[in-house]
Protein backbone atom coordinates (compact mmCIF):
# COMPACT_ATOMS: atom_id res chain seq x y z
CA UNK A 1 0.00 0.00 0.00
CA UNK A 2 2.57 2.35 0.91
CA UNK A 3 6.46 2.57 0.03
CA UNK A 4 9.10 4.61 0.68
CA UNK A 5 12.40 4.05 -1.19
CA UNK A 6 15.09 5.65 0.01
CA UNK A 7 13.45 8.67 0.99
CA UNK A 8 14.85 12.27 2.05
CA UNK A 9 13.38 16.22 2.98
CA UNK A 10 15.06 19.04 3.37
CA UNK A 11 13.52 21.87 4.65
CA UNK A 12 14.91 25.75 3.75
CA UNK A 13 18.26 23.86 1.93
CA UNK A 14 19.55 22.75 5.14
CA UNK A 15 17.36 21.42 7.93
CA UNK A 16 17.10 17.85 7.41
CA UNK A 17 13.59 16.25 8.53
CA UNK A 18 13.92 12.84 6.79
CA UNK A 19 16.83 10.95 5.96
CA UNK A 20 16.98 7.98 3.95
CA UNK A 21 13.37 6.14 5.17
CA UNK A 22 13.02 2.92 3.65
CA UNK A 23 9.63 0.88 4.86
CA UNK A 24 6.89 -0.86 2.86
CA UNK A 25 3.19 -0.95 4.57
CA UNK A 26 1.32 -4.02 3.30
CA UNK A 27 -2.24 -3.11 2.28
CA UNK A 28 -4.88 -3.74 5.17
CA UNK A 29 -2.12 -3.17 7.96
CA UNK A 30 -2.28 -1.36 10.73
CA UNK A 31 1.08 0.95 11.71
CA UNK A 32 2.33 2.89 14.23
CA UNK A 33 4.70 5.72 13.37
CA UNK A 34 6.72 6.70 17.18
CA UNK A 35 8.97 9.34 18.08
CA UNK A 36 9.59 12.63 19.88
CA UNK A 37 7.98 15.65 18.61
CA UNK A 38 10.33 16.96 15.79
CA UNK A 39 11.39 13.21 14.82
CA UNK A 40 9.78 13.21 11.57
CA UNK A 41 6.33 12.02 11.82
CA UNK A 42 4.24 14.83 10.39
CA UNK A 43 6.75 15.71 7.83
CA UNK A 44 6.53 11.86 6.56
CA UNK A 45 2.53 11.96 7.16
CA UNK A 46 2.35 15.12 4.92
CA UNK A 47 4.46 13.09 2.25
CA UNK A 48 2.09 10.93 1.82
CA UNK A 49 -0.64 12.92 1.59
CA UNK A 50 1.11 15.14 -1.33
CA UNK A 51 1.77 18.11 0.75
CA UNK A 52 4.92 18.12 0.53
CA UNK A 53 7.21 16.50 -1.74
CA UNK A 54 10.69 14.32 -1.28
CA UNK A 55 13.63 15.78 -1.55
CA UNK A 56 15.20 12.81 -2.71
CA UNK A 57 13.69 9.21 -3.07
CA UNK A 58 10.80 7.85 -3.90
CA UNK A 59 7.05 7.30 -2.49
CA UNK A 60 4.29 4.75 -3.48
CA UNK A 61 1.15 4.84 -2.74
CA UNK A 62 -1.40 1.93 -4.28
CA UNK A 63 1.39 1.21 -6.83
CA UNK A 64 1.55 4.84 -8.02
CA UNK A 65 5.13 7.45 -7.88
CA UNK A 66 2.70 10.36 -6.14
CA UNK A 67 5.69 12.11 -7.21
CA UNK A 68 4.46 12.02 -10.82
CA UNK A 69 1.06 12.75 -10.02
CA UNK A 70 -0.05 16.22 -12.08
CA UNK A 71 -1.32 19.18 -9.73
CA UNK A 72 -4.56 18.38 -11.57
CA UNK A 73 -4.95 14.86 -10.14
CA UNK A 74 -3.72 15.56 -6.10
CA UNK A 75 -7.59 16.21 -5.15
CA UNK A 76 -8.62 12.55 -6.57
CA UNK A 77 -5.65 11.40 -4.97
CA UNK A 78 -6.09 13.02 -1.84
CA UNK A 79 -10.21 11.81 -2.01
CA UNK A 80 -8.71 8.26 -1.42
CA UNK A 81 -7.16 8.41 1.98
CA UNK A 82 -8.83 9.43 5.02
CA UNK A 83 -7.09 11.87 7.21
CA UNK A 84 -8.05 12.75 11.09
CA UNK A 85 -5.83 15.26 12.86
CA UNK A 86 -5.25 15.89 16.29
CA UNK A 87 -7.07 19.27 16.27
CA UNK A 88 -9.84 17.56 14.28
CA UNK A 89 -10.22 20.41 11.87
CA UNK A 90 -13.61 20.59 12.53
CA UNK A 91 -15.90 23.59 10.79
CA UNK A 92 -17.34 25.15 13.54
CA UNK A 93 -20.32 27.18 11.47
CA UNK A 94 -21.88 24.06 10.21
CA UNK A 95 -23.38 20.81 12.35
CA UNK A 96 -22.21 17.69 12.85
CA UNK A 97 -23.88 15.95 9.93
CA UNK A 98 -22.47 18.38 7.41
CA UNK A 99 -18.92 18.00 9.11
CA UNK A 100 -19.31 14.21 8.29
CA UNK A 101 -20.51 14.84 4.79
CA UNK A 102 -17.97 17.25 3.13
CA UNK A 103 -16.48 14.93 1.74
CA UNK A 104 -19.02 13.08 0.04
CA UNK A 105 -19.85 16.67 -1.04
CA UNK A 106 -16.65 17.10 -2.42
CA UNK A 107 -16.83 14.19 -4.57
CA UNK A 108 -20.67 14.83 -5.62
CA UNK A 109 -22.16 12.03 -3.88
CA UNK A 110 -26.24 12.13 -4.42
CA UNK A 111 -27.58 13.53 -1.26
CA UNK A 112 -29.69 10.91 -0.59
CA UNK A 113 -26.89 8.08 -0.33
CA UNK A 114 -24.41 10.93 1.30
CA UNK A 115 -27.20 11.00 4.12
CA UNK A 116 -27.29 7.26 4.73
CA UNK A 117 -23.13 6.85 4.34
CA UNK A 118 -22.80 9.81 6.97
CA UNK A 119 -25.70 8.40 9.24
CA UNK A 120 -23.43 5.23 8.77
CA UNK A 121 -20.16 6.67 9.69
CA UNK A 122 -21.55 8.61 13.02
CA UNK A 123 -23.33 5.25 13.89
CA UNK A 124 -20.14 3.58 13.93
CA UNK A 125 -18.71 6.38 16.37
CA UNK A 126 -21.49 6.08 18.46
CA UNK A 127 -22.25 9.55 17.70
CA UNK A 128 -25.52 9.52 15.40
CA UNK A 129 -27.51 10.95 17.94
CA UNK A 130 -25.69 13.97 17.91
CA UNK A 131 -25.78 14.87 14.39
CA UNK A 132 -27.99 17.81 14.52
CA UNK A 133 -25.22 19.40 17.43
CA UNK A 134 -22.53 21.88 16.44
CA UNK A 135 -19.30 21.08 17.08
CA UNK A 136 -18.52 23.54 19.51
CA UNK A 137 -20.96 21.83 21.58
CA UNK A 138 -19.14 18.41 21.98
CA UNK A 139 -16.69 17.44 24.44
CA UNK A 140 -12.84 16.83 23.01
CA UNK A 141 -12.99 13.17 22.42
CA UNK A 142 -16.42 13.47 20.79
CA UNK A 143 -14.73 16.09 18.31
CA UNK A 144 -12.33 13.75 17.60
CA UNK A 145 -14.72 11.05 16.70
CA UNK A 146 -16.51 13.19 14.52
CA UNK A 147 -13.40 13.82 13.00
CA UNK A 148 -12.74 10.29 12.74
CA UNK A 149 -16.24 9.70 11.19
CA UNK A 150 -15.02 12.39 8.09
CA UNK A 151 -12.30 10.40 7.13
CA UNK A 152 -13.82 7.13 6.60
CA UNK A 153 -17.02 8.22 5.37
CA UNK A 154 -16.19 7.84 1.89
CA UNK A 155 -14.27 4.12 2.80
CA UNK A 156 -10.66 5.34 1.90
CA UNK A 157 -8.67 2.40 1.43
CA UNK A 158 -6.07 4.30 3.53
CA UNK A 159 -6.46 6.15 6.31
CA UNK A 160 -3.87 8.37 8.18
CA UNK A 161 -3.79 9.66 11.64
CA UNK A 162 -1.49 12.28 12.97
CA UNK A 163 -1.97 12.28 17.10
CA UNK A 164 -5.65 11.53 17.09
CA UNK A 165 -5.25 10.63 21.17
CA UNK A 166 -3.26 13.97 21.78
CA UNK A 167 -5.06 15.79 23.80
CA UNK A 168 -7.12 13.02 25.15
CA UNK A 169 -7.16 10.90 28.27
CA UNK A 170 -6.05 7.30 28.52
CA UNK A 171 -9.27 5.93 28.90
CA UNK A 172 -11.09 8.14 25.85
CA UNK A 173 -7.39 7.40 24.25
CA UNK A 174 -7.87 3.75 24.20
CA UNK A 175 -11.72 3.97 22.42
CA UNK A 176 -9.88 6.38 19.64
CA UNK A 177 -7.57 3.35 18.94
CA UNK A 178 -10.14 0.42 19.34
CA UNK A 179 -12.14 2.52 16.58
CA UNK A 180 -8.92 2.61 14.50
CA UNK A 181 -8.65 -1.23 14.82
CA UNK A 182 -12.31 -1.97 13.90
CA UNK A 183 -11.55 -0.17 10.61
CA UNK A 184 -8.42 -2.17 9.85
CA UNK A 185 -9.95 -5.41 10.39
CA UNK A 186 -12.09 -4.82 7.71
CA UNK A 187 -9.23 -4.34 5.45
CA UNK A 188 -8.25 -0.49 5.77
CA UNK A 189 -4.98 0.26 5.80
CA UNK A 190 -3.98 2.38 9.16
CA UNK A 191 -0.88 4.77 10.36
CA UNK A 192 -1.19 6.29 12.97
CA UNK A 193 1.59 9.02 14.24
CA UNK A 194 1.92 8.78 18.16
CA UNK A 195 3.88 9.72 21.21
CA UNK A 196 1.84 7.64 23.51
CA UNK A 197 4.38 4.91 23.71
CA UNK A 198 2.33 3.39 26.96
CA UNK A 199 -0.79 2.90 24.31
CA UNK A 200 1.13 1.55 21.43
CA UNK A 201 2.62 -1.00 23.86
CA UNK A 202 -0.72 -2.61 24.69
CA UNK A 203 -2.05 -2.62 21.32
CA UNK A 204 0.84 -4.64 19.53
CA UNK A 205 0.67 -3.21 16.04
CA UNK A 206 3.94 -2.75 13.96
CA UNK A 207 5.79 0.05 15.15
CA UNK A 208 8.04 2.48 13.56
CA UNK A 209 10.23 4.47 15.06
CA UNK A 210 11.56 8.29 14.28
CA UNK A 211 14.48 9.68 15.26
CA UNK A 212 15.79 12.73 14.43
CA UNK A 213 14.32 11.97 10.56
CA UNK A 214 15.99 8.90 10.60
CA UNK A 215 14.25 5.49 10.86
CA UNK A 216 16.02 3.47 13.80
CA UNK A 217 13.46 0.87 14.01
CA UNK A 218 10.70 -0.89 12.29
CA UNK A 219 9.24 -3.32 14.98
CA UNK A 220 6.64 -6.28 13.87
CA UNK A 221 7.93 -8.60 16.86
CA UNK A 222 5.40 -6.74 19.23
CA UNK A 223 2.53 -9.68 18.73
CA UNK A 224 4.85 -12.39 19.19
CA UNK A 225 6.55 -10.67 22.01
CA UNK A 226 4.08 -11.63 24.31
CA UNK B 1 -21.56 -0.58 7.04
CA UNK B 2 -17.81 -0.62 6.64
CA UNK B 3 -17.53 -4.02 6.11
CA UNK B 4 -19.80 -3.77 3.14
CA UNK B 5 -17.64 -0.56 2.16
CA UNK B 6 -14.51 -2.51 2.15
CA UNK B 7 -16.29 -5.34 -0.40
CA UNK B 8 -16.97 -2.29 -2.56
CA UNK B 9 -13.71 -0.64 -2.57
CA UNK B 10 -12.17 -4.37 -3.35
CA UNK B 11 -14.66 -4.81 -5.89
CA UNK B 12 -13.15 -1.23 -7.33
CA UNK B 13 -10.19 -2.07 -7.67
CA UNK B 14 -10.54 -5.62 -9.28
CA UNK B 15 -12.86 -3.63 -11.86
CA UNK B 16 -9.75 -3.02 -14.37
CA UNK B 17 -9.58 -6.64 -14.75
CA UNK B 18 -12.73 -7.87 -15.03
CA UNK B 19 -13.75 -5.23 -17.50
CA UNK B 20 -12.59 -7.65 -20.26
CA UNK B 21 -14.36 -10.29 -18.83
CA UNK B 22 -17.42 -8.30 -18.61
CA UNK B 23 -17.41 -5.27 -21.26
CA UNK B 24 -21.34 -4.04 -21.31
CA UNK B 25 -21.40 -4.13 -17.46
CA UNK B 26 -18.05 -1.62 -17.59
CA UNK B 27 -19.41 0.74 -20.36
CA UNK B 28 -22.78 1.30 -18.52
CA UNK B 29 -20.86 2.14 -15.43
CA UNK B 30 -18.86 4.12 -17.05
CA UNK B 31 -21.85 6.01 -18.75
CA UNK B 32 -23.97 6.74 -15.58
CA UNK B 33 -20.61 7.71 -13.89
CA UNK B 34 -20.10 10.70 -16.12
CA UNK B 35 -24.40 11.07 -16.10
CA UNK B 36 -24.13 11.50 -11.92
CA UNK B 37 -20.94 13.58 -12.33
CA UNK B 38 -22.51 16.04 -13.98
CA UNK B 39 -25.28 15.69 -12.33
CA UNK B 40 -23.22 16.50 -9.14
CA UNK B 41 -21.41 19.16 -11.22
CA UNK B 42 -24.53 21.10 -11.29
CA UNK B 43 -25.95 20.46 -7.85
CA UNK B 44 -22.89 21.94 -6.26
CA UNK B 45 -23.41 24.77 -8.63
CA UNK B 46 -26.94 25.10 -7.65
CA UNK B 47 -25.77 24.81 -3.90
CA UNK B 48 -23.26 27.51 -4.03
CA UNK B 49 -25.36 29.87 -6.00
CA UNK B 50 -28.06 29.76 -2.59
CA UNK B 51 -25.22 29.73 -0.54
CA UNK B 52 -23.17 32.78 -1.55
CA UNK B 53 -26.27 34.42 -1.87
CA UNK B 54 -27.50 33.95 2.11
CA UNK B 55 -23.92 34.64 3.01
CA UNK B 56 -24.45 38.33 1.44
CA UNK B 57 -28.21 38.27 2.50
CA UNK B 58 -26.56 37.70 6.14
CA UNK B 59 -24.79 41.05 6.34
CA UNK B 60 -26.55 43.32 4.26
CA UNK B 61 -25.22 46.44 4.91
CA UNK B 62 -21.92 45.11 4.30
CA UNK B 63 -22.87 43.66 0.84
CA UNK B 64 -25.14 46.83 0.11
CA UNK B 65 -22.45 48.79 0.53
CA UNK B 66 -19.94 46.98 -1.35
CA UNK B 67 -22.95 46.53 -4.32
CA UNK B 68 -23.51 50.57 -4.08
CA UNK B 69 -19.60 51.26 -4.63
CA UNK B 70 -20.13 48.89 -7.80
CA UNK B 71 -23.27 50.74 -8.92
CA UNK B 72 -20.90 54.23 -8.95
CA UNK B 73 -18.24 53.09 -10.53
CA UNK B 74 -20.91 51.36 -13.40
CA UNK B 75 -22.82 54.62 -13.42
CA UNK B 76 -20.56 57.18 -14.43
CA UNK B 77 -19.63 55.52 -17.94
CA UNK B 78 -22.99 54.98 -18.45
CA UNK B 79 -24.34 58.62 -17.78
CA UNK B 80 -21.63 59.36 -20.12
CA UNK B 81 -22.34 56.99 -23.10
CA UNK B 82 -26.27 57.78 -23.25
CA UNK B 83 -25.09 60.97 -23.77
CA UNK B 84 -23.39 60.74 -26.49
CA UNK B 85 -26.08 58.08 -27.72
CA UNK B 86 -28.45 60.88 -28.08
CA UNK B 87 -25.60 63.44 -29.47
CA UNK B 88 -24.96 60.28 -32.02
CA UNK B 89 -29.04 60.31 -32.48
CA UNK B 90 -28.47 64.11 -33.11
CA UNK B 91 -25.77 63.95 -35.74
CA UNK B 92 -26.82 61.19 -37.60
CA UNK B 93 -29.65 63.78 -38.51
CA UNK B 94 -27.62 66.59 -39.00
CA UNK B 95 -25.91 64.31 -41.17
CA UNK B 96 -28.93 63.50 -43.29
CA UNK B 97 -29.63 67.14 -43.77
CA UNK B 98 -25.89 67.66 -45.26
CA UNK B 99 -26.08 68.90 -48.76
CA UNK B 100 -24.30 70.78 -51.13
CA UNK B 101 -26.13 74.16 -52.62
CA UNK B 102 -24.73 73.94 -56.75
CA UNK B 103 -25.04 77.78 -58.00
CA UNK B 104 -25.48 77.83 -61.79
CA UNK B 105 -24.09 80.13 -64.75
CA UNK B 106 -26.63 83.01 -64.47
CA UNK B 107 -26.58 82.76 -68.53
CA UNK B 108 -28.70 79.65 -68.26
CA UNK B 109 -32.05 79.65 -68.80
CA UNK B 110 -34.39 77.29 -67.08
CA UNK B 111 -34.40 74.23 -69.52
CA UNK B 112 -30.94 74.15 -69.84
CA UNK B 113 -30.78 74.36 -66.05
CA UNK B 114 -33.42 71.56 -65.79
CA UNK B 115 -30.61 69.54 -67.93
CA UNK B 116 -27.74 70.57 -66.00
CA UNK B 117 -29.81 68.68 -62.69
CA UNK B 118 -30.56 65.79 -64.78
CA UNK B 119 -26.15 65.12 -64.96
CA UNK B 120 -25.91 65.71 -61.61
CA UNK B 121 -28.59 63.34 -60.50
CA UNK B 122 -26.86 60.76 -63.25
CA UNK B 123 -24.04 61.30 -60.83
CA UNK B 124 -23.12 58.39 -58.76
CA UNK B 125 -22.21 60.32 -55.59
CA UNK B 126 -25.67 61.75 -55.60
CA UNK B 127 -28.92 60.61 -53.68
CA UNK B 128 -31.19 63.66 -55.20
CA UNK B 129 -31.20 66.63 -56.94
CA UNK B 130 -33.47 69.60 -56.40
CA UNK B 131 -33.73 72.26 -59.15
CA UNK B 132 -34.11 75.50 -57.43
CA UNK B 133 -35.17 78.34 -60.07
CA UNK B 134 -33.85 81.58 -60.29
CA UNK B 135 -37.77 82.68 -59.66
CA UNK B 136 -38.01 80.05 -57.01
CA UNK B 137 -34.80 80.82 -55.31
CA UNK B 138 -36.05 84.61 -54.91
CA UNK B 139 -39.48 83.60 -53.43
CA UNK B 140 -37.37 81.54 -50.63
CA UNK B 141 -35.24 84.55 -49.88
CA UNK B 142 -37.81 86.93 -49.43
CA UNK B 143 -39.86 84.82 -47.48
CA UNK B 144 -36.88 84.48 -45.30
CA UNK B 145 -35.76 87.63 -45.01
CA UNK B 146 -39.57 89.41 -45.11
CA UNK B 147 -38.65 91.84 -47.50
CA UNK B 148 -40.78 91.06 -50.05
CA UNK B 149 -41.36 94.76 -50.74
CA UNK B 150 -37.76 96.28 -51.02
CA UNK B 151 -36.89 93.00 -53.25
CA UNK B 152 -39.62 93.33 -55.62
CA UNK B 153 -38.34 96.87 -56.54
CA UNK B 154 -35.76 95.03 -58.17
CA UNK B 155 -35.90 95.43 -62.29
CA UNK B 156 -34.12 91.80 -62.38
CA UNK B 157 -34.09 89.10 -60.34
CA UNK B 158 -29.90 88.85 -59.52
CA UNK B 159 -30.12 85.33 -58.25
CA UNK B 160 -28.66 82.42 -60.07
CA UNK B 161 -30.59 79.04 -60.58
CA UNK B 162 -29.66 76.08 -58.01
CA UNK B 163 -29.59 72.67 -57.26
CA UNK B 164 -29.93 71.08 -54.05
CA UNK B 165 -27.78 67.97 -54.03
CA UNK B 166 -27.86 65.48 -51.38
CA UNK B 167 -24.55 63.13 -50.95
CA UNK B 168 -25.20 59.44 -51.08
CA UNK B 169 -22.29 59.13 -48.61
CA UNK B 170 -22.09 62.05 -46.04
CA UNK B 171 -18.86 62.00 -44.40
CA UNK B 172 -16.60 64.66 -45.07
CA UNK B 173 -14.44 63.06 -47.74
CA UNK B 174 -16.70 61.31 -49.49
CA UNK B 175 -18.83 64.60 -49.75
CA UNK B 176 -15.62 67.02 -50.18
CA UNK B 177 -14.93 64.42 -53.59
CA UNK B 178 -18.34 64.76 -54.32
CA UNK B 179 -18.46 68.79 -54.13
CA UNK B 180 -15.11 68.53 -56.75
CA UNK B 181 -16.75 66.21 -59.02
CA UNK B 182 -19.64 68.56 -59.22
CA UNK B 183 -17.61 71.63 -59.74
CA UNK B 184 -16.50 69.96 -63.39
CA UNK B 185 -19.91 69.64 -64.82
CA UNK B 186 -20.85 72.36 -67.26
CA UNK B 187 -22.86 74.77 -66.36
CA UNK B 188 -21.75 74.93 -62.80
CA UNK B 189 -20.27 77.99 -61.70
CA UNK B 190 -19.83 77.20 -57.59
CA UNK B 191 -20.08 74.22 -55.41
CA UNK B 192 -20.83 75.97 -51.59
CA UNK B 193 -20.54 73.54 -48.86
CA UNK B 194 -20.23 74.09 -44.96
CA UNK B 195 -18.01 71.54 -44.19
CA UNK B 196 -16.05 72.78 -41.34
CA UNK B 197 -18.79 72.59 -38.47
CA UNK B 198 -19.66 68.85 -39.80
CA UNK B 199 -16.25 67.40 -39.17
CA UNK B 200 -15.73 69.39 -35.67
CA UNK B 201 -19.12 67.79 -35.02
CA UNK B 202 -18.05 64.43 -36.28
CA UNK B 203 -14.01 65.37 -34.38
CA UNK B 204 -16.12 65.66 -30.97
CA UNK B 205 -18.48 62.56 -31.49
CA UNK B 206 -15.01 60.57 -32.07
CA UNK B 207 -13.90 62.21 -28.53
CA UNK B 208 -16.92 61.36 -26.77
CA UNK B 209 -16.68 57.87 -28.02
CA UNK B 210 -13.12 57.36 -26.85
CA UNK B 211 -13.31 58.96 -23.29
CA UNK B 212 -16.71 56.78 -22.62
CA UNK B 213 -14.52 53.64 -23.61
CA UNK B 214 -11.63 55.27 -21.64
CA UNK B 215 -13.68 55.91 -18.68
CA UNK B 216 -15.58 52.46 -19.45
CA UNK B 217 -12.67 50.34 -19.12
CA UNK B 218 -11.27 52.37 -15.94
CA UNK B 219 -14.73 52.57 -14.17
CA UNK B 220 -14.03 48.31 -14.62
CA UNK B 221 -10.94 48.07 -13.82
CA UNK B 222 -12.17 49.44 -10.46
CA UNK B 223 -15.29 47.49 -10.27
CA UNK B 224 -12.56 44.19 -10.60
CA UNK B 225 -10.67 46.03 -7.68
CA UNK B 226 -13.73 46.46 -5.55
CA UNK B 227 -15.15 43.04 -5.70
CA UNK B 228 -11.51 41.47 -5.69
CA UNK B 229 -10.93 43.26 -2.07
CA UNK B 230 -14.30 41.89 -1.05
CA UNK B 231 -13.37 38.69 -2.12
CA UNK B 232 -9.94 38.78 -0.62
CA UNK B 233 -11.71 39.13 2.63
CA UNK B 234 -14.18 36.62 2.35
CA UNK B 235 -11.26 34.10 1.18
CA UNK B 236 -9.36 35.42 4.48
CA UNK B 237 -12.16 34.83 7.02
CA UNK B 238 -12.99 31.13 5.02
CA UNK B 239 -9.00 29.74 5.39
CA UNK B 240 -9.55 27.17 7.61
CA UNK B 241 -12.14 25.62 5.33
CA UNK B 242 -10.49 26.27 2.24
CA UNK B 243 -7.54 24.51 4.40
CA UNK B 244 -9.46 21.60 5.32
CA UNK B 245 -11.24 21.05 2.10
CA UNK B 246 -8.08 21.12 0.13
CA UNK B 247 -6.83 18.59 2.76
CA UNK B 248 -9.55 15.88 2.22
CA UNK B 249 -9.18 16.06 -1.98
CA UNK B 250 -11.23 19.24 -3.28
CA UNK B 251 -10.08 20.92 -6.73
CA UNK B 252 -9.10 24.40 -7.28
CA UNK B 253 -12.82 24.60 -8.95
CA UNK B 254 -14.59 23.46 -6.04
CA UNK B 255 -13.38 25.94 -3.20
CA UNK B 256 -13.22 28.94 -6.06
CA UNK B 257 -17.15 28.12 -6.62
CA UNK B 258 -18.78 29.77 -3.64
CA UNK B 259 -16.28 32.61 -4.17
CA UNK B 260 -16.98 32.98 -7.96
CA UNK B 261 -20.65 32.91 -7.11
CA UNK B 262 -20.29 35.67 -4.37
CA UNK B 263 -18.79 37.64 -7.17
CA UNK B 264 -20.87 37.35 -9.44
CA UNK B 265 -24.08 38.22 -7.42
CA UNK B 266 -21.84 41.48 -5.85
CA UNK B 267 -22.10 42.66 -9.64
CA UNK B 268 -25.72 41.94 -10.31
CA UNK B 269 -26.43 43.67 -7.38
CA UNK B 270 -24.01 46.19 -8.51
CA UNK B 271 -25.48 46.40 -12.22
CA UNK B 272 -29.40 46.72 -10.48
CA UNK B 273 -28.54 49.34 -8.47
CA UNK B 274 -26.91 51.34 -11.14
CA UNK B 275 -30.01 50.56 -13.21
CA UNK B 276 -31.87 51.96 -11.02
CA UNK B 277 -30.33 55.08 -10.33
CA UNK B 278 -30.05 55.90 -13.76
CA UNK B 279 -33.32 55.52 -14.33
CA UNK B 280 -34.33 57.76 -11.47
CA UNK B 281 -31.78 60.02 -12.94
CA UNK B 282 -33.04 60.19 -16.11
CA UNK B 283 -37.05 60.71 -14.64
CA UNK B 284 -35.35 63.45 -12.55
CA UNK B 285 -33.65 65.37 -15.12
CA UNK B 286 -36.12 64.45 -17.95
CA UNK B 287 -38.79 67.47 -17.07
CA UNK B 288 -35.89 70.44 -16.47
CA UNK B 289 -33.89 69.16 -19.79
CA UNK B 290 -37.52 69.00 -21.66
CA UNK B 291 -38.10 72.14 -20.83
CA UNK B 292 -34.93 73.97 -21.68
CA UNK B 293 -34.76 72.30 -25.18
CA UNK B 294 -38.75 73.72 -24.91
CA UNK B 295 -37.28 77.08 -24.98
CA UNK B 296 -34.95 76.55 -28.17
CA UNK B 297 -38.15 75.22 -29.95
CA UNK B 298 -36.05 71.99 -30.43
CA UNK B 299 -37.77 68.55 -29.40
CA UNK B 300 -35.30 66.43 -26.82
CA UNK B 301 -35.95 63.29 -26.01
CA UNK B 302 -34.13 62.14 -22.76
CA UNK B 303 -31.87 59.08 -23.43
CA UNK B 304 -32.73 55.57 -21.74
CA UNK B 305 -30.96 52.38 -21.72
CA UNK B 306 -33.63 50.51 -23.25
CA UNK B 307 -34.13 46.62 -23.21
CA UNK B 308 -30.62 45.86 -25.04
CA UNK B 309 -28.69 48.13 -22.84
CA UNK B 310 -30.33 47.72 -19.78
CA UNK B 311 -29.33 43.57 -20.12
CA UNK B 312 -25.71 44.56 -21.48
CA UNK B 313 -25.35 46.12 -18.24
CA UNK B 314 -26.51 43.89 -16.27
CA UNK B 315 -24.47 40.88 -17.74
CA UNK B 316 -21.32 42.91 -17.93
CA UNK B 317 -21.48 43.93 -14.37
CA UNK B 318 -22.08 40.51 -13.55
CA UNK B 319 -20.01 39.18 -15.32
CA UNK B 320 -16.76 41.72 -14.21
CA UNK B 321 -18.00 40.36 -10.39
CA UNK B 322 -16.94 37.18 -11.40
CA UNK B 323 -13.90 38.29 -12.87
CA UNK B 324 -12.75 39.61 -10.17
CA UNK B 325 -13.40 37.24 -7.85
CA UNK B 326 -11.97 34.80 -9.67
CA UNK B 327 -8.59 36.71 -10.03
CA UNK B 328 -9.20 37.57 -6.43
CA UNK B 329 -9.09 33.65 -5.27
CA UNK B 330 -6.94 32.53 -8.07
CA UNK B 331 -4.22 34.87 -6.27
CA UNK B 332 -4.82 33.94 -2.58
CA UNK B 333 -5.36 29.94 -3.03
CA UNK B 334 -1.57 29.90 -4.32
CA UNK B 335 -0.89 31.46 -0.71
CA UNK B 336 -3.35 29.04 0.99
CA UNK B 337 -1.29 25.70 1.77
CA UNK B 338 -2.41 23.61 4.39
CA UNK B 339 -0.74 23.33 7.38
Amino acid sequence: MIAFEHVGKRYGGRFEALADINFSVQRGEMVFLTGHSGAGKSSLLRLIMRLERPSRGRILVAGYDIDRLHTSQIPFYRRQIGVVFQDHQLLFDRDVFANVALPLEIQGVEPHEAARRVRAALDKVGLLHREKALPIELSGGEQQRIGIARAVVNKPALLLADEPTGNLDPQLSADIMRLFEDFNRIGTTVMIASHDLALIARLRHRVLRLRDGRLIADEHAAREAV
Amino acid sequence: MSSGASRRNEGRAAAPASRAAAPRRGARSHRTGLDSRLRAWSRHHRAMARDSAHRLLRRPLGSLLTMVAIAIALILPCALWLVMDSAKALDTELDESATLTVYLSASLGEHQAMDVADTLRAQPGVAGARLVTAAEGMAEFQQALGLEDALSELEENPLPASIIVSPRDVSPQAVNELSGQLDDVEGVDEVRLDMAWLERLNRLAELGQRLTLALGVLFGLGVLLIVGNTIRLAVESRRQEIEVVTLIGATHAFVRRPFLYSGAWYGLGGGLLAWGMLTLGGQWLAAPVQALAQSYGATFVMPSLGTEGSAILLVSSTLLGWLGSWIAVSRHLKDIRPR
